[in-house]
């Protein structure tokens, strides 16, 4: 087998490349050809993309990594989520307004707190909890949801249960960008950069560090990680803290616009559930592109079922495409066959 | 896995003597099982005779109000019917045979919908049309598990899982956007014959779930004690082995898969029978994922362990929900912290007992056997 | 033989509920090759996972230059400077043939150091190494494999049946490698080639069903036909 520019994956990117070009020309179709509202369909998409990858890249290292589905990450995305709207709004049980009166500080530190005490609360499930079942996986799961329930609660508990919706303004949010004629707030396109961002970045660990090399390693094979003198489980602890702290983050940065809901875990985690498998589980590429396409036809969905009034179309994207992807290629996008 | 068995590859040669065991035999054997059928064949009366209230209901003019405490503990044991046969059947599918699947509230829910869509928008005697729901959902369930069971022949392990995770969540965001069956708010069920309608004759209902609940139960303890069940598990512990010593795997797979879904299907129609209403809620993941827990918590692959799990969680749900504990000067108020309580269950659950209660019970008792 | 490297005593070891090693003695002299033979299943890769720290020790010790290892987890023992070639190879199929290198490296140098040797022994690896793992043949993956092993400044390899499904002549070339290696390291082999063994070892251990059986020097076990013939199977 020679190698070539896709590296031997040459079918998955061909597949990636026809699904990418179906779902733009349905994106077209959907808005009757008319570009303006073609950029609607495509800064959503991109937009809805990149916060699906918030949450399914840890999902998915995790996974790949230590074979951990983890039920609490919606959970983690949630928490950033709530802390980003409390810190930003006078309305929270923190209320910081009078000591920072500037927005946009209030909204950077809003983002950070949610990345630490998603880093934090990682760390104590990984190190803590789920590190004595690494020999029962099953039990994992059990207690991946358990805690997931305990995170509902507490949030129940210090906030209440009626959705938050963001009405702080803020300088991204105000300021606004044009596409094909179409105006957009900024707030999107800080959204699609900082997913772009951190694409890329997750994508340069993985192939030019240290760390990311052990890391892919171990998503082959642990033991033998182990067995070369590296402490494995380390990088466990390190790869799940990071994961829970980048989905922390995602609910952060997405709360100006979702706000701050009780549903929104579980919404998030099973599309991204079901992105990281139609990517491909143990693959970073697959999780990204997946992220992307998805988002794209969620979009060009939510555009297509408004026209002909078919709300359920929309919804059932997600699935439909896996199902779809599944059908056609068993392993997913980038997925090791067997 | 969480128990590990050797498995015995000439397994056919080992039921031959099953015929042979007589009943008095058995009867010693299974004297708790016994005992347990016999106290829920007479619950209604116990409870009836030990609150005062009738297992009947009150009368009032000439009919009966479903009121009291034995018609209102009736309600709670045939919720537990229903879900134990939910989990006892999930647990045919993932405990002795190893497919894991997420997507076991499409059998459950489908179970629910079609015998609400055929009762009340079958224009047909309620009777007949019971037993056309009956027949409908058997098939129906019958095949959809087989249609799965045939994807799980190019899918393995967590793709299947997700996979049917897929199929089932667009079964729940169908039922919850279908207009005739009313959306989000669910179906009611009206025209239940009257023999077997909750509001006025409990008492059939009850006595309805607990034959189903002892029939699955019975099903599936001689369908893995037969040679089938033992390449069930053979499948379990090794499916390439299994294939090995020359049984197509595939087709196993495919009739626990389809047992299962059947099985689940039954459970959803007796739930919708006692709620009188089909909601889009027994499609959720949820009711999935309570059977898998329920199913680890109890003990995986074992015949009691479902049904612990699930009685076990039901009733804490039940009583924990309402209950306020006041200890000296603090009250704590159960029901209000209910959930979290019960995610804090699950994880010491897990910490607790390693392979669930019922199989952490039999280690146990192994272990003290062997030590004496 | 009071300079041995490695000495494992009379270890048991469980795997499940099975108990997979009942009782096996091997002493590895330093600075010589020794195998350990037996037939399938008898227990010689579950001995080298045992010292290694991958199966847990439940009876029994293993000393590595006057330390004990058991209960000490895999990468600690790797750090002490034992390298290990798993059966089937192991390599990192994803990872490009320098990666795999990389990741073995314990401290700084550590590949600078060594590589020259590496290529020295396995030219080939020299122009692969852009290439994942993956898309190497058999031979080369156990040429990789060996080389990771070499990285680090390792005194003991731990190799496990490093001819299983290789032609002819790439055998030839793994012995030669192997050879020269010993030169300045110590070998404990796994090898069901009872031929490719005799080429190789100095000393012998036979394992047969979770128990040592036997030792002693290679040149020795020629002459024991019926040893041979009835743990090996070979005449």
């Amino acid at each position: 087998m020679g190698t070539n520019f896709f590296g031997g994956k040459r079918d998955a990117w061909l597949l990636v490349i026809g699904m990418f070009v179906a779902v733009l020309v349905f994106a077209l179709f959907t808005s009757d050809f008319n570009l303006s509202s073609f950029a609607i369909t495509l800064v959503s998409g991109l937009f809805q993309g990149m916060l699906l990858f918030l949450v399914a890249s840890g999902l998915s290292l995790v996974f790949g990594l230590m074979d951990i589905l983890n039920f609490a990450q919606g959970a983690y995305f949630m928490v950033g989520a709530y802390l980003a709207y409390d810190l930003q709004h006078a309305t929270g049980v923190f209320n910081i307004t009078e000591a920072v009166p500037d927005p946009n500080i209030r909204f950077i530190i809003g983002v950070l707190v949610a990345l630490f005490v998603g880093a934090v609360l990682g760390w104590v499930l990984e190190r803590w909890l789920l590190r004595p079942l690494y020999d029962r996986p099953l039990f994992q799961l059990v207690l991946t949801f358990g805690v997931s329930i305990i995170m509902l609660e507490g949030i129940r508990n210090i906030w209440n249960t009626t959705p938050y919706s963001w009405t702080d303004l803020f300088a991204i949010r105000e300021a606004e960008f044009t596409l094909f004629g179409q105006a957009f707030s900024m707030y999107r396109l800080f959204v699609i950069g900082i997913g772009i961002l951190l694409i890329i970045g997750i994508a340069l660990l993985l192939r030019r560090t240290r760390l990311g090399i052990i890391v892919r390693a171990g998503v082959e094979d642990p033991e033998m990680v182990s067995a070369l003198g590296i402490n494995v489980r380390v990088v466990f602890t390190l790869v799940f803290t990071l994961g829970c702290a980048v989905a922390a983050f995602g609910g952060a940065i997405a709360a100006p616009f979702l706000g701050a809901t009780i549903s929104l875990g579980s919404t998030f985690l099973i599309q991204a559930i079901a992105v990281i498998v139609l990517g491909g589980l143990g693959s970073y590429e697959g999780t990204a592109v997946g992220s992307i396409i998805v988002g794209l036809a969620l979009a060009a969905m939510q555009q297509f079922s408004i026209g002909v009034n078919i709300p359920v179309l929309a919804t059932i994207t997600p699935m439909l495409l896996l199902v779809i992807v599944l059908l056609v290629r068993p392993q997913g996008l980038f997925g090791e066959a067997r | 896995m969480a128990q590990t068995r050797p498995i015995s590859a000439n397994a056919p040669a080992r039921s031959a003597n099953a015929q042979n065991v007589s009943f008095v035999a058995s009867l010693r054997e299974n004297w708790l099982y016994w005992l347990i059928l016999i106290v829920l064949v007479l619950f209604p009366f116990i409870i009836g005779w030990l609150s005062g209230d009738s297992p009947f209901g009150t009368p009032r003019g000439d009919r009966m109000v479903m009121r009291g405490e034995s018609v209102y503990a009736q309600s709670v044991l045939i919720n537990i019917f229903a879900l134990s046969v939910l989990v006892m059947s999930y647990n045919l599918m993932f405990g002795f045979t190893g497919v894991i699947s997420f997507g076991h509230a499409l059998f459950f829910g489908l179970g629910g919908y079609l015998m609400g869509i055929i009762l009340e928008f079958g224009g047909m005697d309620p009777n007949i049309g019971l037993i056309v729901a009956l027949v409908v959902v058997l098939v129906v369930t019958g095949i959809l598990g087989f249609i799965v069971g045939i994807v799980s022949l190019r899918l393995r392990g967590i793709y299947f899982a997700i996979f049917t995770l897929a199929i089932a969540e667009m079964g729940w965001l169908f039922f919850r956007g279908l207009s005739i069956t009313n959306g989000e708010d669910g179906l009611n069920v009206a025209s239940l014959p009257e023999w077997l309608d909750p509001a006025r004759n409990r008492i059939m209902v009850y006595y309805v779930g607990l034959a189903l609940f002892v029939l699955t139960f019975v099903l599936i303890r001689r369908l893995v004690n037969s040679p089938v069940g033992s390449v069930f598990q053979a499948i379990r512990e090794n499916e390439e082995r299994a294939q090995v010593l020359g049984y197509n795997t595939l087709h196993y797979k495919l009739f626990s898969i389809t047992v299962a879904g059947m099985l689940a299907g039954l459970a959803g129609m007796l739930l919708a029978i006692m709620n009188k209403e089909a909601r889009p809620e027994i499609l959720n993941v949820s009711v999935t994922v309570d059977a898998l827990l329920m199913t680890i918590i109890g003990g995986v692959g074992t015949f009691t362990g479902p049904v612990i799990g699930a009685s076990g969680l039901h009733l804490l749900d039940t009583f924990l929900r309402e209950a306020v504990v006041t200890i000296g000067p603090i009250t704590i108020d159960i029901g209000e912290r209910w959930t979290l309580i019960l995610g804090f269950i699950f994880v010491l659950v897990v910490l607790i007992f390693p392979y669930g209660m019922v199989g952490t019970w039999q280690r146990l008792r192994m272990r003290f056997k062997r030590s004496k | 033989m009071s300079d041995n490297i490695l000495e494992v005593r009379d270890i048991h070891t469980f795997i499940g509920q099975f108990h997979i090693l009942e009782g096996v003695s091997v002493s590895v002299p330093s600075g010589a090759i020794t195998v350990l033979l037996g037939r399938n299943g008898a227990g010689k890769t579950t001995t080298l996972r045992s010292i290694m720290g991958l199966n847990q020790v439940t009876q029994g010790d293993i000393s590595y230059m006057n330390g004990s290892l058991v209960g000490k987890n895999a990468h600690k023992i790797a750090q002490l400077g034992i390298g290990y070639v798993p059966e089937h190879r192991a390599i990192f199929k994803e990872l490009s043939v320098r990666e795999n290198l990389q990741i073995a490296a314990r401290k700084k140098g550590d590949l600078e150091n060594n590589l020259d040797f590496v290529f020295e022994l396995f030219p080939d690896l020299k122009r692969l190494i852009e290439l994942p793992g993956g898309n190497l043949s058999g031979g080369q993956q156990q040429m990789l494999a060996i080389a990771r092993a070499l990285v680090p400044d390792n005194g003991l390899l731990l190799i496990d049946e490093p001819s299983e499904g290789l032609a002819p002549i790439i055998i030839q070339q793994l012995i030669a490698a192997i050879r020269t290696l010993a030169a300045n390291k110590t070998v404990l082999l796994v090898e069901q080639n009872f031929r490719v063994a005799s080429l190789l070892a100095d000393y012998f251990v036979i394992i047969d069903d979770g128990h040592s059986v036997a030792s002693g020097s290679m040149a020795d076990l020629h002459k024991e036909h019926e040893l041979v013939q009835r743990y090996l199977g070979v005449a």
